[in-house]
């Protein structure tokens, strides 16, 4: 059992998507259209030719050509098999404690009994998430679970909702909002809901709820349309919380840095510059407001490898944590300082 | 035109471009000495193709930099799956795949023989039995055929499970699907699930995704399976450090992948029988890896492993030569309880392999039991400003620290200040 192999290839796709079509002759356009659907961005020059019937039958053979286009050559449309590979893909998540958070109790004892005779792809041993944070949600309560589903619901059907909740400082919150999307920290193994505040009936800011601090939520019945959480509403969403500028950051060529350092950020949007001359990094990373100190002391973590450059008020951040260090170790008799 | 392909035979020489594109963006061309100029630019060109709208190009001091800029915690899809759905086939692989299923979705289930008969009557094209019996078998690997006896000859049929019965049948399915395709291990398979329904992830992003692990996800199935059966493993190796690139081949007894969410790296935990220890391999270092014999020790060696991993901070098992020499780390914080309730919590939940005493007011001591003792620093450090004291661990990880927090000073706030923009 491989992933690598051509059955869930981008061409296998495009072929069985044209095969899959009844009724109708196609014309060429469609098989372009398809070719753009589910094939790569250069497909539309090598894909087209294997499946349009060509004089010197270089083609694959599967359409024919008629009177009024193109048909399959088969009597069927192609099945979508739930292949080995896939179905010990989900026998093993339904290992996974998130697993209940989607499918509801029934449900779970359907699938179980379908997989019954399948062996898991791995099992949660076979696994260890070293420096998880361990405060992670309690994703087997059932109120959460509860929470949880109720969003999702709001979610694809762009329902308002009524939140109690509880801020990052403790303090008690509540609000209407639209829940647009969900985002799951695997370092802190949380989820959060991205979501717009409703007032008088309209939209305005967004804002983040950790589900696990959620207290009550009531609907509203106040349905919005499908384009307050489309991908154009969710780039207004995103470039609202974006930092104005990027910091950035200069990474020595000194204790392999710069591999570090560019592996640890791999998750940022970044422009890199390297000196050739000594191997140094210059580094802009772009971030969102709200991560602003993870970022700073993720960069301190760094110690004198990394040095923040720019702009000038993270910098000093920077510069007092570390002026603070330095006076902590030097009032310590015989700290070593 | 002639010759290109945008699909690949192996996934291996690819990997190490996209893994090059997405972790080092500033290289240039004449960076990727390697492999010829020609290589570079059919291996650019495919991953252009894959990754349309990814890329980006930027002219630095020493050319076009290509690089591949996503904000990973922004994208419903991770864009370095498509290089999964790029593998080469052969015309009769395609013919055969279409053919063969279009038989067999209207029988309940037939011989080879009857399966080449069939495809010659209703499609005119006759295939050597050979051929048919491979891909047979090769499907029946994967599952989507079912191979059974009847009497002494070999009878094939469809499996019956299809994607859409499973996601109509199960309503919340879809749902799950999305979410592991996007986060976990080896969400690409989800992703496989999704396109096969023409379904896409509209529900879930991911924060401190690190998108580039698909890369290594081809290897787990071997590796997992060789834990499962208590196997050895040999395991090609290669690392670039210094610039020179070399490969080395270790003989392995496989215990768990170990994965750090917070710096982006996986490895395979391992033990060595050649030097008798643990070790840990970036699974983005493996070249390969091959299951060899059962390990008749595996049981023993397991058990040692449990013992020993629970001083273990990250997935270092130190150095043999500090063996013994090794004292519990320990950690002295302060940190406001009125008005920095946060870092506390943070403390608590952040720690690991110690215990975190409360000493008196505003003051915390956390003892950090490891084998070695460099591996936690670089978390601590993420508390600067708040360390009142370091004792214990090695004399080396305690110099490289004061050492540190020396030069940061006078980095940001001496005279040292060349690189201020």
């Amino acid at each position: 059992m491989n992933i690598f192999s051509e059955i869930y290839g981008a061409y296998f796709r495009a072929a069985a998507s044209l095969l899959a079509r009844r009724g109708k002759p196609l014309a060429e356009s469609d098989i372009y259209k398809a070719v753009e659907r589910h094939g790569f961005r250069d497909s539309a020059l090598f894909l087209p030719k294997k499946l349009l019937p060509q004089k010197d039958n270089s083609d694959w053979g599967l359409l024919r050509k008629t009177e009024n286009g193109f048909v399959p050559i088969t009597k069927n449309p192609p099945p979508t098999i739930l292949s080995g590979l896939q179905k010990s893909w989900l026998k093993a998540k339904l290992s996974d404690p998130r697993f209940a958070l989607f499918l509801d109790d029934s449900e779970i004892e359907r699938l179980s009994e379908k997989l019954k005779d399948v062996r898991p792809l791995y099992k949660p041993e076979h696994f260890r998430f070293f420096d998880r944070f361990n405060d992670g949600d309690d994703f087997p309560s059932p109120e959460y679970r509860a929470h949880f589903r109720a969003l999702l619901s709001a979610v694809k059907s762009h329902e308002a909702l009524m939140i109690d909740y509880l801020s990052g400082h403790g303090n008690a919150m509540n609000a209407i909002v639209l829940p647009l999307k969900f985002e799951y920290s695997a370092k802190n193994d949380k989820f959060r809901v991205y979501c717009r505040t409703v007032s008088n009936g309209v939209l305005r800011g967004g804002i983040t709820i950790n589900i696990g601090r959620i207290r009550t939520l009531k609907p509203t019945g106040k349905r919005f349309t499908k384009t307050a959480a489309d991908n154009a509403a969710m780039n207004r969403f995103f470039s609202d919380r974006r930092a104005s500028e990027p910091v950035t950051v200069y990474v020595k060529p000194e204790r392999n840095a710069p591999e570090r350092f560019l592996m640890e950020f791999a998750n940022y949007e970044k422009r890199t510059e390297r000196d050739p001359e000594n191997g140094s990094l210059t580094v802009d990373i772009y971030y969102d407001r709200a991560d602003e100190t993870e970022l700073l002391i993720l960069l301190l973590s760094f110690g004198a490898a990394v040095e923040i450059l720019a702009p000038k008020y993270f910098r000093e951040q920077a510069a007092e944590r570390v002026k603070k260090q330095a006076e902590l170790l030097n009032k310590e008799k015989n700290s070593g300082y | 035109m002639s010759g290109f392909s945008e699909l690949i035979k192996n996934f291996e020489k690819t990997r190490d471009y996209l893994r090059d594109f997405f972790i080092y963006g500033y290289k240039v061309r004449g960076d990727f000495d390697r492999k010829s100029a020609r290589t570079y630019d059919d291996e650019k060109r495919r991953i252009e193709s894959w990754l349309n709208g990814c890329l980006k190009y930027e002219t630095s001091q020493r050319g076009r930099q290509t690089s591949i800029s996503v904000d990973s915690g922004r994208i419903s899809e991770n864009p370095l799956y498509k290089a999964f759905y790029a593998k080469s086939f052969t015309d009769n692989d395609i013919k055969l795949h279409f053919l063969l299923l279009d038989i067999l979705s209207d029988f309940e289930s037939l011989t080879l023989k009857e399966l080449i008969e069939k495809t010659d009557e209703r499609f005119g094209i006759l295939f050597e039995e050979q051929t048919v019996r491979n891909k047979l078998k090769e499907y029946a690997d994967e599952g989507i055929v079912i191979a059974e006896r009847r009497g002494k000859t070999a009878c094939f049929s469809l499996c019956p499970d299809r994607v859409s019965d499973y996601l109509n049948e199960l309503p919340g399915l879809s749902d799950a699907v999305k979410f592991y395709s996007a986060a976990g291990v080896l969400g690409v398979v989800g992703d496989s699930i999704l396109k096969a329904a023409d379904m896409e992830n509209d529900l879930f992003f991911i924060k401190h995704n690190y998108i580039v692990h698909t890369l290594e996800d081809s290897l787990l199935p071997e590796i997992i399976s060789a834990i499962e059966q208590k196997r050895f493993l040999a395991l090609r190796t290669f690392s670039s450090r210094n610039g020179f690139p070399k490969e080395n081949e270790n003989f392995a007894v496989p215990m768990q992948v170990s994965i750090s969410v917070q710096t982006g790296r996986r490895y395979l935990i391992a033990f060595i029988p050649q030097y008798k220890r643990f070790n840990s391999f970036r699974l983005d270092f493996l070249r390969a890896v091959k299951p060899g014999e059962i390990c008749p020790d595996y049981d023993r060696i397991r058990e040692k492993y449990d013992k020993n991993i629970v001083r273990c901070f990250g997935a270092s098992f130190g150095e043999r030569r500090e063996t013994g020499n090794v004292t519990p780390l320990k950690v002295t914080f302060t940190a406001d309880e009125n008005t920095e309730p946060h870092i506390i919590q943070r403390l608590l939940r952040e720690k690991r392999c110690g215990k975190l005493t409360r000493v008196s007011e505003n003051l915390y001591e956390l003892d950090i039991d490891v084998f070695d003792p460099m591996e936690p620093m670089h978390w601590i450090k993420t508390f600067i400003g708040r360390i009142k004291k370091l004792e214990g661990g090695s004399e080396s990880a305690r110099r490289m620290f004061f050492s540190d927090i020396k030069r940061m000073n006078e980095m940001y706030n001496g005279d040292s200040n060349e690189h201020i923009q």
